[in-house]
């Protein structure tokens, strides 16, 4: 079947793939040439004998396997719609009930979402990544399941197959939508299909007990059991703290000492806990920065009061708020006034917003995010700086976590003109910014071959944005480029694409955070602080 | 009199049902926050970018600024324009918005039909050749009628035939919402019908002075088939989600413009408050093993 002529209604129609993509959009030079992109990679039998790669060729949900027997496969369909009942009911959905029903009741199909939909336009427009795809996938479930068969039930849109296939489909599906909810800015309704993805991710997740593994086994999981989801306990972040001195001091020749669990603070600085394992640069960074403008601050090595993720916001309620609760508990036992939070999107939102609705009183810590402080910093002149030191051209990533769902948009552009001579907006930005194709845990999610539908299409419209911000010296790969991320998500998602493309191989293209960039610019840092022009200045002795 | 009671009924209906569906969102739980930005109450020109109180430092120490001016003027692009069909599917709101656009000229024509039984119940006639206030209302009530009627049609019309022409919007569209088109493209060509017998629209006053006086409509044959199809359609449409005047007042203000800050003392924190002190009803629960793990030990 061409994947533009499916319908909601083939979801429970047996096939061995029924979608495969076919048309990629196509990218801005040089990635125009035919040879400069790998193919997808082929299935393995194996994969498709026990997971769901039914749908699309891909597998997202490792923990999505097939029944064995028709007992398991009936046991599975009915906890699915029992778990969809639970969606409707005050009791099981208080959080989410309203904004749940307005966007499942009312969407007109007018398919204004779909030409926001990064995954839609960058898949050559394949039927299934359609927003509304999905959310009519579970309207026509609903609606078939409580009435039936009946003329009534096919006449409201009550037309699909309850079945395992359907099930299964669906269950991965909603693991190609990156809820970065651009599709519900364009809603004249106002509606968000995002939020039916998400709805979705709660029945398998909070019914059924089947999230992909990185996000839940070895993601919320493991936080709340060993401090966080790295895996990092007490002690080996206390490690990754002195070693972190050591390499500040090797790279900049000024001593710091870390601040960790200093009682009655000004400060709670949480970072990612990835950033330590992955780029341990950027809390180095952040760490030059405290201490140069003086800053009453202080780290955590209690339990989950070192890592900032949460990754419950993207599939799991309750697993949101335990780990919300369990980082303001970290951040009252400290006696700190205020949690700043580091760059990490998703952590932004789940801890600014997400748990606004969930503590009061003294519970209720304040929190904001590093970036109208470092503004603030810059602002005053705190440190000395020298812009010339970042004269490269540098582009924005806007997270959508950051920026579209919490309005942060002004400062990180501010500090931006400040120290960077070369900096240019992508196209779009702002609160119309595109995913990184790597939001709601996509960017952490890498079993099978689900890495490929993440650089080929998800993340795919990021990169034609990173080129076309560079299109005047992409193929000078003597002009390093950077791709400024405050967020460790996208990081890891924009790592992944330069790497898959080899964009920093043959186009000099680097990314990284936001502080390193700051921190590059000090006058009073004599070697620079980013890697690639430590490289380069290596090589020039 | 039936004519008469079944339009009071309807009118009730549509009231009543629109209300009950209103009070029905009204009552649910708070939710999380949900909110997507531009924000367009938030003030300092932030509504216009899309920035919100969060940039600023400490921003729980700030006075929060909020502009209702801001969201009034973008709630009114969105209800008189239809605002993000127009910039995001320019093709598609023709004939949305002629359908649209119909059903708001013909609230502007029911309240003329209105000010002209008033004034003919009070001895002044209306007719395009009485007194200046006699021709005034009769020309108003006659161009809404008619450019409502027509936008009505064409609207239901086009987009009845769009969906079923457009092979995207056809793979999405249920039979219910064709029939719903085609009840209000049914009820415009009665309409239309009606009026081409009587151009000045005295039968709508005549019915609305009817109502007035509470006593019998007089209404022929196409005539009593349209007032049964418009009653018919206004007790309908508020259990269906053609009611999504209903529900897009809660999806922009509840939902995606709803960011007040949960503030110590405020009178957030009194609502978070009330609703962390919920007491679950039914005892039905989530069964996953991680977040009920005795139901998963009892098997």
């Amino acid at each position: 079947m061409s994947a533009k002529n499916i319908k909601p209604q083939d979801m429970g129609k047996p096939s061995e793939q029924l979608c495969k993509i076919e048309n990629l959009m196509p990218l801005p030079a040089p990635y125009d040439k035919p040879g400069m992109e790998p193919d997808f990679k082929e299935i393995k039998e194996d994969w498709k004998k026990n997971y769901c790669a039914t749908l699309d060729g891909f597998v997202a949900n490792d923990a999505l396997k097939r029944p064995e027997t028709k007992e398991e496969e009936e046991e599975m369909i009915k906890k699915f719609l029992n778990g969809m009942e639970k969606l409707f009911l005050e009791d099981t959905n208080r959080g989410m009930l309203q904004p749940f029903m307005l966007s499942f009741e009312y969407c007109a199909k007018c398919n204004t979402c779909s030409e926001a939909c990064h995954v839609f336009k960058s898949s050559g427009e394949a039927e299934i990544y359609r927003p509304i795809f999905r959310s009519e996938v579970l309207r026509k479930l609903y609606k078939k399941h409580k009435q039936g068969g009946s003329l009534v039930s096919r006449f409201v849109g009550g037309d699909i197959d309850i079945n395992i296939e359907t099930i299964m489909r669906l269950g991965e599906l909603a693991y190609r939508c990156n809820l970065c909810r651009r599709c519900a800015q364009t809603c004249p309704l106002g509606l968000d299909n995002g939020i039916l993805a998400r709805e979705i991710r709660k029945i398998f997740s909070m019914e059924m007990g089947i999230a992909p593994k990185p996000l839940h086994e070895s993601g919320t999981i493991k936080q709340l059991t060993t401090g966080s989801s790295t895996g990092i306990t007490k002690e080996a972040f206390l490690d990754m703290i002195e070693f972190m001195e050591e390499d500040i001091y090797e790279m900049t020749g000024k001593k710091y000492k870390v601040p960790v669990d200093k009682k009655g603070a000004d400060i709670l600085l949480i970072h990612n806990a990835g950033e330590y394992m992955a780029w341990p640069e950027n809390p180095a960074a952040f760490t030059i920065i405290m201490e140069e403008a003086g800053l009453d601050w202080t780290l955590s090595s209690e339990m989950i009061g070192y890592d900032n993720v949460n990754y419950g916001i993207f599939y799991d309620d309750v697993q949101g708020r335990k780990i919300g609760a369990a980082q303001l508990k970290a951040a009252k036992e400290l006696g700190v006034r205020r949690i700043v939070i580091a760059e990490c999107g998703h952590a932004h939102k789940a801890s600014m917003v997400s748990q606004d609705r969930i503590m009061t009183g003294e519970d209720n810590i304040p929190r904001e995010s590093f970036l109208p402080l470092l503004e603030g910093l810059i602002k005053k002149k705190v440190f000395k700086l020298d812009p010339s030191r970042n004269n490269f051209p540098v582009t924005l990533h806007d997270p959508c976590n950051i920026v579209r769902m919490m309005g942060i948009v002004k400062p990180q552009r501010e500090i931006l003109k400040a120290i960077a001579p070369q900096f240019r907006e992508m196209t779009p930005h702002g609160v119309n910014n595109y995913c990184c194709g790597g939001g709601s845990g996509f960017a952490i999610m890498n079993s099978f071959n689900f890495t490929d539908f993440r650089n080929k299409v998800s993340s795919r419209m990021k990169f034609k944005q990173i080129l076309d911000a560079f299109q005047d010296t992409i193929e000078d790969a003597e002009i390093p480029k950077y791709v400024c991320a405050p967020c460790s998500n996208c990081k890891g998602a924009i790592r992944d694409i330069l790497e898959f493309y080899q964009a920093t191989a043959k186009f000099n293209v680097h990314y990284g955070g936001l502080v390193e960039l700051v921190v590059n610019a000090m006058v009073d840092i004599e070697k620079p602080f980013l890697e690639f022009l430590r490289d380069e200045e290596d090589m020039m002795f | 009199m039936f004519l008469t009671l079944f339009t009071y009924f309807s009118i009730l209906a549509f009231i009543g049902l629109s209300l009950l569906k209103a009070y029905e969102y009204a009552r649910m739980p708070m939710h999380g926050r949900w909110e997507l930005y531009p924000v367009p109450k938030e003030g300092d020109g932030r509504g216009h970018y899309g920035g919100s109180y969060y940039e600023e430092y400490e921003w729980w120490n700030k006075p929060r600024k909020v502009t209702h001016a801001g969201e009034i003027v973008d709630m009114l692009k969105e209800m008189l324009f239809i605002k993000n069909l127009f910039i995001n599917q320019r093709r598609q709101w023709w004939v949305c918005y002629s359908l649209h656009l119909g059903i708001y000229v013909l609230f502007v024509w029911t309240f003329m039909l209105f000010v002209g039984a008033v004034t003919e119940l009070s001895g002044t006639p209306v007719a395009a050749t009485a007194g200046v206030w006699g021709s005034l209302v009769y020309y108003v009530t006659f161009l809404a009628g008619a450019a409502g009627a027509v936008l009505l049609t064409v609207g239901a019309g086009g987009m009845f035939l769009k969906r079923m022409s457009d092979s995207t919007l056809s793979r999405y569209t249920t039979p219910q919402e064709y029939f719903n088109l085609l009840f209000l493209f049914a009820v415009a060509v009665s309409g239309l019908v009606v009026w081409s017998g009587d151009p000045g629209f005295n039968y709508g006053r005549e019915i609305m002075m009817a109502l007035l006086t509470f006593s019998p409509i007089q209404a022929d044959t196409a005539l009593t088939i349209h007032i049964i199809l418009l009653g018919a359609v206004m007790i309908y449409i508020p259990q269906t989600k053609m009611s999504h005047y209903v529900g897009k007042y809660f999806a922009f203000h509840k939902v995606l413009w709803e960011n007040e800050p949960n503030l110590k003392n405020s009178y957030m924190e009194e609502i978070v408050r009330d609703a962390l002190s919920y007491k679950p009803k039914t005892g039905t629960t989530w069964s996953a093993p991680h977040i009920n793990p005795g139901s998963a030990s009892k098997k």
